[in-house]
């Protein structure tokens, strides 16, 4: 079980290979990648020049800690891996990676939306998007907050 | 008693510093009445942290809170807008 919030890039195949090194035992890793989108469909004349990230040291280490935890206790896990990146990123480049191990394919694939749902609402970061334009800092969407109750209501 | 404040994104940059230690009497014992005694002293930015009330997270010692739950000496207490990462 490992949480890590750096500047660098990170490479997911290293950590799936590190991952999964002396464990056979696991039968499934499942992993989400989130990156910088340059153009928002919206509108579609806005460029991306570079996100910042910010964070709130000590709290964010705890609440991801806490979401690692209620997954480990649902669901049957091998291993569990939170990289978030914070400082100046450019478009493409990586956010953040959610990487789950476990012996069978549905634990992991559950357990990686669940953790990425409740990081999205509870591990506070916070996104400035610099574009051509301006610089905004992004605003929260209802969706995330459903998605995460929703865990609640069907599974629980 | 004395209350570290610290300020998040948006916030912050409203304030223009992302820290505060102050020093306050015992009865000032939740962020509702902290930000109601800074708008008394201060002014400034405390008037639109309280009027944006119910769009703003408060964490007391890394834990999030609600603006009336109790402060105690030598919390740290947070404001900052929703949470947008991942």
């Amino acid at each position: 079980m490992a949480i890590f919030i750096q500047k660098e890039l990170f490479n997911i195949e290293k950590i799936i290979s590190n991952l999964r090194a002396d464990k056979s035992s696991i039968g499934a890793v499942v992993s989400f990648v989130g990156y910088v989108r340059e153009f928002d469909k919206k509108i579609a004349i806005k460029k991306l020049k570079q996100m910042d990230i910010e964070h709130y040291p000590g709290m964010t280490e705890k609440a991801l800690m806490k979401i690692e935890l209620r997954a480990k206790t649902r669901w049957n896990l091998e291993d569990v891996f939170i990289i978030h990146r914070i400082g100046k990123l450019l478009p493409s480049e990586p956010i953040v990676a959610v990487i789950v191990a476990s012996q069978h394919r549905k634990n992991a694939f559950q357990a990686c939306e669940f953790i990425i749902d409740y990081l999205k609402t509870d591990a506070p970061f916070w996104k400035k998007e610099i574009s051509n334009k301006d610089a905004i800092w992004v605003e929260n969407k209802i969706e995330d907050c459903q998605k995460k109750t929703s865990w609640n209501i069907e599974n629980d | 008693m004395k209350i570290n404040i610290l300020f998040f994104a948006g916030i912050r940059e409203m304030f223009g510093f992302k820290e505060k230690n102050i020093k306050i009497e015992e009865s000032i014992n939740s962020p509702e009445k902290l930000v109601k005694f800074l708008i008394e002293k201060e002014q400034g930015s405390w008037i639109k942290l309280l009027s944006s009330k119910d769009l703003i997270r408060v964490a007391i010692n890394q834990e999030i809170s609600e603006w009336s739950s109790p402060l105690k000496d030598g919390d740290e207490l947070a404001f900052f807008p929703p949470i947008t990462g991942g």
